[in-house]
Formats: C-alpha cells, structure tokens, sequence
C-alpha cells in the first residue's frame, strides 16, 4: 500500500530534536524571568535602603539640633530602621558651637540583603 | 515560522534583560544624587560654622569650598544680608541674615540653575558672640 508524503509524519529524531529545542527556550525564558523578578526585588530594597538612609540623616541632624545645646554634651539618635535593616555611625558626641571645621560623619546601611551603604553627613550644634 | 519563533524569544529575552538593566542604573543613579545632595547639606553646615565666627553684620559675600566629602569639592557662596525689624514699640532690631548657596565646585560662583541647596541662616549676636543660629530656610534644588 503506498503512502502519499502528507501521511509519512515525522521520524522519531526531529520530534525529539524539537523537543530539545522547545525546552531548552523555554527553560531560558523562565530563567529570564526570574531573574528580571530577583531583580525587581533588589530594586525594591535599593529605594526602601535609600528611604532608610534619608530618614536616618534626618533624624541625626535632628537629634543634634535638638539635643546640642552646649558644648560637651552628647545626643542620641531615636530613629527605629524598619526589620531586616540595620544602622550605624551617627555618633554621639556634639560638636562645639564655635568650631569652625566640622567633621564628617560616616552613615551606615546594611539591607536585608546583605549590601551596605555609606554617606557622609555633617552636623551642627545650632 | 520558526525564525518568528526564534525572534519572539530572542524579544522576550532582550526585553527582560533590560527591565533588569534599567532596574540597576535607576537605583546607581539614586544613590548619586542622595549622596551630592547631602554633601551640599553638609558643605552649607560648614560654611555656616565658618561665617558665624564672623561677629559684625556688615553686607559682604564670599565662598567656602569643602572638600572633605567629595573629592572635586562643593562650593557654598555665601551673602550678608543686615535688615532690620521693627517690634511694636518701635524699637529697631538689626538683624544678621546669611544667604547660602551650595553647588558641586567648577572654580567660579555657583550658578543659580545649577545651586543643590539654598539656605538662609539667621545668627543671633550677644555680647560680641553668635549664641544661636536659626535656620530661615532650607531648600533642596536639585
């Protein structure tokens, strides 16, 4: 009985060749995808870290603004970082009124995952 | 067929890559900027810890550069201002205001387009001191 060429199908290597191919795209695409997704997560902590370190200045130079009201006193930060965070460097000693140089102090961030910031900040006793 | 195929993920692909890309320079280019605009907050507390040693008001301008946060400096012009309030009784009260201007340092006088932080301090004088500063303003420009 002879076969017309539409009713011939395919031999068994193309069908796995295709398979191959369709899986390996496919694995890539959801590889893609989750990597844009853990990359979408890291910018979201990047701007909350960025909102952290802002408020954390804030509340420095607040602190110093309005605790410092003579010299040799010291101040205390009251600043509560959101869970995950941690924060450091806002120092505790005030600076004298009359000083004309001021030294800069170093902010630190570590975000839930793991990244550190630093910034630089200065303040003064009003 | 298959090109089409082809180019459809190659498309997906490239596209996500980008999100991801565009994901990264945006939270580069934060950090830059949070980080010059504090460094002019900075530099303007420094100029005035410097002008307030200054204890007569007499109009005057100058410039303080301040490079112990960036490398290349921020520059703060800054100028005297001596108006004088009126309280009710009549009695008039020289004031000693000080207009400050920070922008990153190009070696010439901060252009206003160009001007991070602008802030105008008043310093209160008693006998032959500045005993307080207040802060009037404060502004981020940019």
């Amino acid at each position: 009985m002879m076969r017309s060429r539409r009713d011939s199908g395919e031999t068994l290597v193309e069908v796995l060749l295709t398979v191959v191919i369709v899986s390996l795209t496919v694995t890539s695409l959801l590889s893609s995808l989750g990597t844009t997704s853990k990359a979408g997560a890291a910018q979201r902590v990047g701007v909350q870290s960025d909102v952290v370190m802002r408020n954390y200045a804030e509340a420095t130079k607040a602190a110093v603004q309005l605790q410092c009201v003579a010299a040799g006193g010291t101040y205390t930060v009251g600043y509560q970082q959101p869970t995950g965070y941690s924060v450091s460097g806002a120092g505790s000693a005030c600076p004298s009124p009359n000083a004309t140089t001021l030294s800069p102090l170093q902010l630190k961030v570590v975000d839930p995952l793991g990244r550190q910031l630093t910034m630089w900040i200065k303040v003064r006793t009003p | 067929m298959a090109i089409g195929f082809v180019l459809m993920v190659g498309s997906i692909g490239a596209g996500l890559a980008g999100i991801a890309t565009t994901s990264l320079n945006n939270r580069n280019s934060l950090e830059v900027v949070r980080n010059r605009e504090y460094a002019a907050d900075g530099a303007v507390e420094e100029a005035i810890a410097k002008v307030r040693a200054t204890q007569t008001c007499t109009p005057s301008s100058g410039s303080v550069l301040d490079t112990s946060i960036v490398a290349t400096g921020i520059r703060v012009d800054w100028l005297t201002v001596c108006p004088t309030v009126m309280s009710s009784g009549s009695t008039a009260y020289p004031q000693r205001n000080v207009i400050f201007s920070a922008c990153e340092n190009t070696g010439t006088t901060c252009d206003p387009a160009k001007v991070i932080v602008r802030a105008q301090v008043n310093f209160e004088p008693a006998a032959g001191t500045v005993i307080k500063t207040f802060v009037q303003s404060w502004s981020v420009k940019r």
